[in-house]
């Protein structure tokens, strides 16, 4: 699988992304064209909202952790997109005809590594990704464990597997 | 017949099914035809004013139901609804 070219702008972009909702996760997606990402969509974390953790694939145990605490706990490790927004960003995605190529997160308190919950939705969404005609997207993490030093790494994840992948920039 | 997928978070509710049929004119008429089935479902789906809750999309043939007419969609025989559930992720339960 080859790499993906993240021009330093729109990396600076997502941890300006991630520092705004610390401690709260940010998400969203990058798209572009042939490898080399150009725009930035950023999603509302929804996670707050009442019965999202019910309708997202959470795994049981996630989500019974998650309706035990307050909704601004959730949001501090966990993210639920908004579908309008969403729906909103694949539809710009589509007349400007770029490709959706990442879908991005923070973990303001944990390394920018994919977490159980992380592989095990990628893994569910895999089968939903060709039926709203969008290609298997690669996941960005941003980590804010070290305030002044923010990790950003890129990831793929099939199957089950991870695979870290380069950042050109 | 429509047929309609659903996503895994549902399937406790259709008895595990991840595909069911009902007969529907509209995406409103086939919401209420589940509910008739799978009591429960209208409301995973629907807030109390009865709009697609926000961690929700619907697609008919691939086209989202938000750029076509809502929950006034048309629905004809032979069409395929997927109900998407929304991309969600997290760091590990620490709190």
């Amino acid at each position: 699988m080859s790499d993906l070219i993240i021009p330093q702008a729109i990396l600076d972009d997502i941890v300006a992304h991630a520092r705004e909702l610390d401690p709260y996760e940010c998400c969203g997606l990058l798209a572009g064209t042939n490898r080399t990402v150009t725009h930035v969509y950023r999603i509302t974390n929804i996670v707050a909202l009442e019965g999202a953790e019910k309708l997202s694939s959470f795994d049981p145990a996630k989500a019974a952790h998650l309706e035990r605490l307050s909704p601004s706990e959730r949001a501090e490790i966990a993210f639920v997109m908004d579908m309008q927004d969403f729906s909103a960003a694949k539809k710009d995605i589509r007349n400007k005809g770029l490709d959706l190529q990442v879908v991005y997160h923070s973990h303001p308190h944990d390394p920018a590594r994919p977490s159980t919950t992380d592989i095990k939705i990628a893994t569910d969404y895999e089968e939903i990704w060709p039926k709203i005609n969008l290609p298997i997207p690669a996941y960005l993490l941003i980590s804010l464990m070290e305030k002044s030093k923010p990790d950003i790494r890129l990831y793929w994840i099939k199957s089950g597997a991870v695979t870290a992948a380069h950042i050109a920039s | 017949m429509i047929k309609v997928r659903i996503p895994t978070p549902l399937r406790p509710l259709t008895k595990g099914q991840g595909e069911v049929e009902a007969q529907a004119k509209s995406i409103a008429e086939m919401i209420e035809t589940l509910n008739g089935s799978y009591p429960g479902i209208k409301d995973r789906l629907c807030d109390d004013t009865g709009e697609l809750r926000r961690f929700v999309n619907m697609y008919v043939n691939e086209e989202d139901i938000r750029f076509l007419k809502g929950k006034e969609t048309s629905l004809k025989d032979g069409d395929e609804v997927s109900i998407v559930p929304a991309i969600a992720g997290g760091s590990s339960c620490r709190i």
